[in-house]
Parts: C-alpha cells; structure tokens; sequence
C-alpha cells in the first residue's frame, strides 16, 4: 500500500461541507430534483470518512422534514418537489442515520411506499408508474429500515426480479434489459434483505462482476464499457454480497478510486481528471471501505450505510468485506 | 471460409497501431479505402483507441451539480468563476422566476393552457424537475384531455412525443424523459404506432424503450424483423453487446415458439458469434454470447466442435485470455455433463488440461487470478 497516495479526508470533508454553500449557482438550483438525494450521499461519506458532525443535525432533519408531501404521504427531493420512492429512501436513511425516525409517520409512509407495487411485482417510482428494480430496491431498503417488512408480499417482489435475471447471471432494470451493474446491486440488495439469495447463480455472476474490472482497475458496469468510480459500489456491493469481493484486484481499484480524486479541491469524479461530485464521493469512499481501505469506517453494501448501526437493528445480512487494512509507513 | 485473426490482418493493413491512432481523427475518410471486413476490424481498434484518445465533449457546468459523467475538471481563477456567476444571473433569475411560477400554478391545482405552456417552458430548461412532469401530465389528464376529441388528445401527444425527441438528442440519458414518452405512448387512444424506433448502440434507455413499444403496439412488429435489425446492430459493431443481449431474447422466443428450426438457427448463430471471436479474440461480448449458445452444455458434439475451433484460436494467439478461459468452461462441462461417456484417460487428460489453464489464466489475467485458484481447487474434488 505505500505506493497509493492517501486519501486525503481533510479535503473531502470540507468539500461536502462547501456544497450548500454557493446559492447563488445556476446548476445548484437546476439540480433541486436531487438534493435529497445529494444530503445522503454527502452524510453517508462523511460517516465512512468518521465525520459524522461535520454537517449541522438540526439543520438538515428540518430540511428532509420540510420535503415531505402530505397529498402522497412521501417525500419529494426538495421542498414542493413531488413524492418519489427514490427521496423518500433517502429521507429515511438520513433520519435513520440521524437516530431521527421518531419525527416520521410511519404507517403513513409504509402505506405509500406499499402503494407503489404493481400486480407483477416490481415497484414503481412514483404515481406514474415508471417500473424498475431500482425502485423495488428503495422500497425494500425504506421497509427493512422501518421495521415494516412483515407487511410485504415477498414472494411476488422475488419473482419479479427473478424474471429479470440474464444467462450471463446479471439482472437488467425490467423484464428483457440487458444485465447492468447498476441494477445488478438494487436486485441482490432486494433478495439480500428479503433473505433469498438462494435465486441468485453466484459462479456465473460471480463470473461477469469480476470481468467488469479494466486493465487500469477501475469498473465498468457492461461489456465493453468504460470504468467510472460508481461502479466501485455498484460491483463491489454486489461481489460482497455473494461473498466473492477477492475475485477482482483490490490494490489495484483502490488505487483507481483515489486517481479520480481532486487533490486541489476534494471530491471524487467518475474517473481522473473529471469535475467531481458528491454522488462519486460517496461510491468511491464507500467502494474504498469494502476493499478495507485503512481509516474508513465499515460500510453496509446493501444498505449503503454504517455497518455497525445496521448490525445494531438487526438487519445485517450474510455479506463479506475485505478486512481493514492497517496504514504501513 | 473463416476469417484467419483479424488482429493479425489488421496488423498487416495497418503496420503499426500509430496509423490507426492518427486515423481516430479521420474515421471516415481512413475507412472509405477499405473493404467491409477490414472497417470491421479497424473499427474495433478506433473504438478501443478513441477511449483513450477522443476528449469527452465539455459542457460547462459547475462544481455544484451533486451527479456527473464525463464532465472535465475545469480550473477557473476567482475571478473567472465570479465573471461566470454574473453571466448566469440573468439565467439563474429566470429560471427561479418560471419555477416559482409552475410551483404556485401547481399548488393551486391549475389545469389551464396557460399553466400547461409554462411547464413546457421549464422543462425545455431543465427536463429533470420530474415535479414537472407530473404536473404535466395531470394538465393533460384533468384538464385538456377532457375537452378533447381522440383524434385531438393523438395530437397533443405526438407533439409531446417530438418535443422529448428533441430533447433527448441533448440529454439521452434522462430517465424522466424517457418516461413520459412512455406514459404518451400509454395514453395515445390507438395505441402506440410509432415508426421511428431506432435505438442508439449502447444506450439502454433506448433499448429498454424499444422493447416496451415493440410489445405493446397494436401490430406486433415481427420478431424475425427485430431479429435483422440486431443483425444490423452486430455487423456494425461486433462489441455492442446490447445488441448480441436483445438477439438472445429473440432467439429464445422464437426457438420457443418455433418460429425458428432451433438447431439450424443455433448453427447460424455459433457461425456469426466465432466470426466476432476471430475477429476480435479480446472482446468479452461474442464470449459471453458464446456462452449462453453453449447453455448448459447439453449436447457433447456442439462442445467438442466449439473446443476444437476455440483451441485453433488459442493456437494462433496463445495468450488469449478468452480463449483458456472458454475452455475450461466448456472442458469443465464436458466432465461434469458428458464424464459418464469418458474413458478414466479422457478424463484426466481434461482435468489436467483444465488445471494448466487455469494456472496460465492466473498469469496472463492477474487481476481475476483468485478465481481462477478456487475453480482450480474445485477440481481436484
């Protein structure tokens, strides 16, 4: 490890700490749609990097609580923005993580999120009804966290995604998509939480997540694709989470991850030499934490949260990470 | 006849790869000289080259959006960074004004024309304020489409159906775009009827769009026609595996149904997906799509015949990480679905040739050298 440059968790920190800062920018306003989103992300890497308070509690429960939309029973990304399952799992990762779920309605929003399943299984993201299993996965995500799994048909949301599963062992977003790293973690996750990984053919996936990694270590997330640091979380969760995470070359991604650092000022970009942004921050620290990147603080690769606080609610699965590393001089 | 390697063929075109580097800018001029087998093979190296060579187009924007690709670090001074903020004032000042605008209108459940241009307005600034969409569309459902004849409510969505095709040139990879195409097509009183279902290589918002049209039109286009158009797909580009993914479903449907002789079509397919192999033995692509044609390796005389022509690629390029790979798969197949019509000596020639594989894997193919020890473990069981 001596070779690897440091992560440099200064910096960072004080990066995300400077995202709410510059109100006067076009694209942060253009970007409302994700701020809920953004707060997670931002929150989440700053637990992994052992900053938990480097952002205000207070300030940031009243934001998530002043996106709530009471004609759904949801959350929207912003104030006045619409529900969606995508915003109101991270509103409850962030309360959660904030030891705030006391300030939620929670059969309120157990009802609207349960709302969102379609006869054939899948969940859709909002009232209009787009369908993936990315939004299967918020749902079974936000319902493990509130403790409301008891309340889900889990034999219909398992068959679903078992439709979508490919001959290369992947899983596309719908039936018929090709096999896309990125929906290949929100399936796991699902059949993670709901304890039915059995569905899963582990030599062959095992098989395609490990041919995702490039001769420069980074990931891609299909065939023949270019490597981005998102796909550090979305392969790595998922290698985890068939317990196969040694199958890939862990220096040499780690040393992927912090070459699309901006060592000037901070953040991760999806790959080096690249405008960072909070959503790669978090996926590339939380990626460094499965590979037992010495300092960080162990991740949760289905939850994508603390490991230790998803230990503490009794909702940690069979997943395995590599061992924390020790830093050598 | 089959190719011979199409690396080693293109080697001779091309004496040095410098050549086909300077070609990246040239492209179409460089390939007009060539005949159709050797764009084939030169394309795959411009592919290759162009990642490493081609800038990513730079949209400026700042270092404030929450979720990036491809979007060069640019370094401002103080003063370049405040000079730009002033620029985007008037900018900023108008899209705050038009959102304050569309959120009062919403909150006042306004159903109006008036309201309904003004979220088209919003969205042609930012097509992701998905609050946006939705408002649009219940404009649509409670307040003009009641007033509307069929004919007229056809209308408005084919204009919707333009608009996001023009905005879809600029973002093709906004999800609630491709979404409320898909809500139109939904609502259009016939049913979908779009002709222009033409789907970008890689992009699988497209792919996933043209799989949802072609099942719920009215008409069925025939799955023999989608069929060609992977073919298309295939031959211009042998690495486009969302193309080789959508041909497999297809294929199933069609041997299922039996639509397609399924053993003439698989004979078909092993003759198109070995010419990709032997043109590009390093493109994961035709392997994996080998590898589903292989199945559960049921049939012993398809392995042995696949084998054989997979080692005289091996032959030829003795490092193809693919190649041993391949083989221990289908060896390893061959021992555990076929072990019964084996001699003792068959079978441990197969056990040690997969053994030396694997230990050839591991050093041509480092990174992935763990799993190639467990399944080296796994034999010896």
């Amino acid at each position: 490890m001596t070779s690897v440059p440091k992560l440099n968790i200064p910096l960072h920190v004080k990066y995300i700490q400077s995202l709410g800062e510059n109100k006067d920018d076009l694209t942060y306003h253009m970007t409302a749609h994700l701020r809920m989103n953004a707060i997670y992300w931002g929150l989440t890497a700053l637990i992994v990097m052992g900053h938990k308070d480097a952002l205000n509690r207070e300030e940031m429960i009243d934001f998530v609580l002043s996106c709530w939309d009471d004609q759904a029973g949801g959350f929207g990304a912003h104030p006045d923005h619409d529900a969606h399952i995508h915003s109101t799992l991270s509103a409850i990762q962030i309360l959660t993580m904030q030891g705030a779920l006391d300030k939620l309605d929670i059969p309120r929003v157990t009802k609207f999120i349960l709302s969102l399943q379609q006869p054939s299984g899948v969940f859709a993201g909002d009232s209009f009804g787009e369908i993936d299993n990315r939004f299967t996965f918020c749902a079974i995500n936000a319902l493990g966290l509130l403790g409301q799994l008891d309340k889900l048909d889990v034999e219909k949301t398992v068959s679903y995604i078992r439709k979508c599963k490919n001959f290369d062992g992947g899983y596309g977003a719908v039936i018929g998509a090709e096999s896309h790293a990125a929906m290949v973690y929100p399936s796991l996750g699902t059949l993670s939480i709901l304890n039915r990984m059995d569905e899963v053919d582990v030599d062959t996936l095992g098989w395609w997540l490990a041919e995702r990694q490039l001769p420069n270590g980074g990931l891609n997330g299909r065939p023949e694709k270019l490597e981005d640091v998102c796909y550090s979380f979305w392969v790595l969760s998922s290698l985890s989470m068939i317990r196969k995470l040694h199958w890939i070359d862990a220096d040499k991604l780690i040393a992927f991850i912090l070459s699309a650092e901006d060592s000037e000022h901070g953040g991760l970009a999806d790959r080096p030499g690249d405008q960072p942004d909070v959503f790669h921050t978090v996926f590339g620290v939380a990626g460094l934490s499965l590979l037992g990147y010495p300092g960080l603080v162990d991740i949760d690769p289905v939850y994508c949260m603390p490991a230790e606080l998803i230990e503490s609610m009794g909702l940690r699965t069979g997943w395995e990470a590599l061992p924390r590393k020790a830093f050598t001089s | 006849m089959r190719v011979k390697s199409m690396k080693t063929m293109v080697l001779q075109v091309l004496p040095n790869f410098a050549l086909a580097r300077r070609a990246v800018n040239f492209p179409r001029l460089f390939i007009s000289y060539h005949s159709n087998l050797q764009i084939q093979a030169i394309q795959v190296l411009l592919v290759r080259e162009q990642r490493t060579f081609l800038q990513v187009s730079t949209i400026k924007q700042s270092a404030l959006s929450p979720l990036m690709h491809g979007v060069k670090r640019i370094r401002y001074t103080q003063e370049a960074l405040e000079a730009l903020k002033q620029r985007e004032k008037a900018k900023l000042k108008e899209f705050q004004a038009l959102t304050e605008e569309v959120l009062t209108k919403k909150k006042a459940g306004d159903y109006s024309k008036d309201a309904f241009d003004s979220t088209t307005r919003l969205l042609r600034v930012n097509p992701e304020f998905y609050t946006v969409w939705n408002y649009r569309r219940n404009i649509m459902i409670h307040g003009i489409f009641p007033q509307c004849s069929p004919a007229e409510i056809n209308d408005q969505l084919s204009e919707d159906l333009s608009m996001t095709t023009a905005f879809l040139k600029q973002h093709p990879k906004v999800y609630w775009i491709w979404n409320h195409r898909r809500w139109c097509l939904e609502n259009v009183p016939d049913g979908p009827s779009e002709d222009d279902i033409n789907a970008d290589s890689r992009n699988f918002h497209a792919w996933d769009y043209r799989r949802y049209v072609l099942a719920t039109m009215p008409v069925p286009r025939t799955e023999l026609s989608e069929l060609a158009f992977t073919t298309k797909k295939i031959e211009a580009n042998f690495s486009n595996f969302s193309a080789w993914h959508q041909r497999s479903k297809l294929l199933s449907n069609l041997w299922e149904s039996g639509k397609l002789d399924s053993s003439k079509s698989k004979e078909d397919e092993f003759e198109l997906v070995l010419n990709a192999i032997y043109t590009d033995p390093e493109d994961q692509s035709a392997w994996i799509y080998h590898a589903w044609l292989i199945g559960n390796g049921n049939d012993a005389s398809i392995l042995n015949r696949e084998i054989k022509a997979i080692q005289e690629l091996l032959d030829e390029q003795p490092d193809s990480k693919w190649c041993m790979e391949s083989l221990v798969r289908y060896k390893r197949m061959l021992l555990k679905n076929h072990g019964g019509s084996l001699s003792l000596d068959e079978k441990q020639r197969l056990y040690e040739e997969c053994s030396s594989l694997l230990t050839q894997l591991q050093e041509v193919d480092p990174q992935r050298r763990r799993r190639y020890q467990e399944i080296a473990e796994s034999l010896e069981h």
